[in-house]
């Protein structure tokens, strides 16, 4: 399934730019990310990756990258279901305490989780075909 | 599949000039310790530190904790496909040095984790601070990338474990224990009349720190497969997972399951405990869907009547978690699964971010946005300069005095989703 990335994340854009499509987005919170998700899902796209991947917590790391299909179709529930559910998460974890202002050196530790998380999911999603 | 493990209670660790155990007190010698682990050229420098329970000890941020062991008799190594050969591990005989763990602390990445208090209220949350600890702060060589970093100090940690353990070879343990799984079909036959029960074990597998082993294979690469109970207490599954202190599963959880022990505890009582299904937690949305898939084909496969399913992190596994209950369920066998909450800090909040009305049957770790204040201790083993910027620590955790404000998701293993912790929840 031919596959756009989501993100806020200059490391996956600059990665991934050129193979796949890419919508970079800098200005964006992770709570953004997920609600611009939600919208794409609306509109009929799906969703190919989980949005709180990773371990590490929606108001510690800044930075999300979410794979979601290219193609739309029809309203996708299960896409939905999880992405709904993300949302009410993070906002959960926001509410409690927001995400820190980090050093540049600890932006770029989480930079760099976020990217090996994608990755991998794209490293799965790419085992058999490339596109 | 049969193996025997003998555990030698430690009870005191010492400094000596002989690594050797005596009368329970293990006698490390520091400086072969260091040497070996100089030995990896992606080290700069390791510092080998004692903490004992009821000390005013903190060491943090702890990355993994390793119980040291030995095989004794039987095919293969402790920790096989890693400092091992392949060789199918868990018959013959094991020996483990119990009460003693190897630590690893370092700065792998800027943002920390992990904390074990050996004495105080946040020693209470931490199975870690019962033991006789020995830790090893490692630093890397400049230059070094994150993935080479943890690698190394994930390996100096099994190297010490492995080093440690071999001493136990020629020691009569204090306590034998026998486990014991046969075949699929000579164990359905086994017990006929008990109710047929295994255990779905879900690895944490998605990327930097958050990586889980099963015989040196990276568990996301994985497809479900059986394994019997006693590979995992010689090591078939190791940790690389460095986030999310709380409710990761170090290797030491892994050796000594408690969900795999009380499962043997009532093999042959009143249920008959089958074996294991692995899993893996992975970020791409059809592997989760192929993995539950497997899971729940393999309950059906092997007869199960029951199965008990843990998971391990935060977020994202909540939907593997729920999709392997369901989908067992659907196949006509009981679940029950294990996890923890992130119920806010007044525990009001939802606290998984999936849930299905299948999941009916379900044992908590605890809620991890509880908050703690964990007083200042005399020595810290690794660094504090991190407190502000874990999981859970916010602004200013770290008082002027050394005491610290936080979530309880700081400690190590305090919400286990193995149950390997005093916190739980009962409704009816």
């Amino acid at each position: 399934m031919k596959k756009t990335i989501i993100t806020n994340n200059l490391l996956v854009h600059d990665k991934y730019n050129e193979k796949m499509g890419i919508i970079y987005l800098e200005e964006f919170s992770y709570l953004d990310i997920l609600k611009f998700v939600r919208d794409k899902i609306h509109k009929g796209h799906k969703l190919l990756t989980h949005p709180l991947s990773g371990s590490i917590k929606p108001n510690e790391t800044p930075f999300k990258s979410v794979a979601i299909s290219t193609k739309k179709g029809i309203l996708d529930l299960q896409s939905l279901e999880i992405i709904q559910e993300c949302i009410i998460t993070t906002e959960k974890f926001i509410k409690v305490k927001k995400t820190p202002n980090w050093t540049k050196e600890i932006l770029e530790d989480f930079s760099l989780i976020d990217f090996s998380v994608i990755d991998g999911a794209i490293q799965s999603m790419e085992q058999f075909y490339y596109r | 599949m049969h193996l025997e493990l003998g555990k030698i209670k430690i009870t005191d660790i010492q400094f000596g000039d002989l690594t050797k155990v005596e009368a329970g007190v293990l006698y490390v010698n520091k400086q072969e310790l260091i040497d070996l682990i100089m030995e990896d050229d992606h080290i700069k420098g390791v510092s080998v530190e004692l903490a004992r329970p009821g000390e005013e000890v903190r060491i943090t941020p702890v990355k993994d904790v390793i119980e040291p062991r030995v095989k004794v008799e039987g095919p293969g190594g402790i920790f096989p496909g890693v400092l091992n050969k392949v060789t199918t591990v868990g018959s013959g005989r094991t020996h483990v040095l119990s009460g003693a763990a190897v630590v690893t602390c370092g700065k792998i990445v800027g943002f920390q984790e992990g904390i074990i208090d050996m004495t105080g209220p946040g020693a209470d949350y931490t199975p870690f601070s019962k033991l006789n600890n020995v830790c090893l702060v490692i630093e890397a060589t400049e230059g070094l990338n994150q993935y080479e970093y943890e690698a190394a100090a994930r390996m100096a940690g099994l190297k010490a474990a492995s080093y440690l353990g071999q001493i136990g070879k020629d020691i009569q343990p204090d306590e034998i224990k026998v486990y014991e799984t046969k075949p699929l079909l000579e164990q359905a036959v086994e017990y006929p009349n008990l109710p047929k029960v295994g255990y779905v074990y879900m690895l944490q597998t998605q990327g930097l720190l958050h990586d889980t082993y099963v015989y040196g294979v990276d568990a996301k690469k994985i497809v479900p497969t059986i394994l019997y109970p006693t590979e995992i207490m010689d090591g078939a599954i190791l940790s690389g997972n460095c986030v999310s202190a709380c409710d990761k599963n170090t290797t030491y959880h892994h050796l000594n399951n408690p969900i795999i022990h009380d499962l043997y505890e009532r093999h042959g009582k009143d249920i008959n405990f089958m074996g294991i299904i692995i899993t893996n937690e992975n970020v791409y949305l059809a592997d989760k869907e192929r993995s539950s898939n497997w899971t729940a084909k393999f309950t059906k496969y092997l007869g199960l009547d029951g199965a008990i399913i843990s998971q391990e992190g935060f977020g994202n596994p909540d939907t593997d978690l729920i999709m392997n209950c369901k989908k067992i369920e659907d196949e006509g066998v009981k679940t029950v699964i294990v996890t923890d909450e992130y119920a806010g800090r007044d525990g009001a909040s939802q606290s998984l971010a999936d849930a299905d009305p299948k999941a009916d049957a379900v044992v908590t770790g605890g809620n991890a946005n509880e908050v703690i204040v964990l007083p200042p201790m005399k020595k810290v083993i690794g660094t504090l300069d991190y407190i502000d910027k874990i999981a859970g620590g916010f602004d200013g955790s770290l008082r002027p005095d050394g005491s610290i404000e936080a979530e309880i998701q700081v400690i190590t293993g305090a919400t286990n989703e193995l149950g390997f912790n005093k916190m739980s929840a009962i409704t009816y």
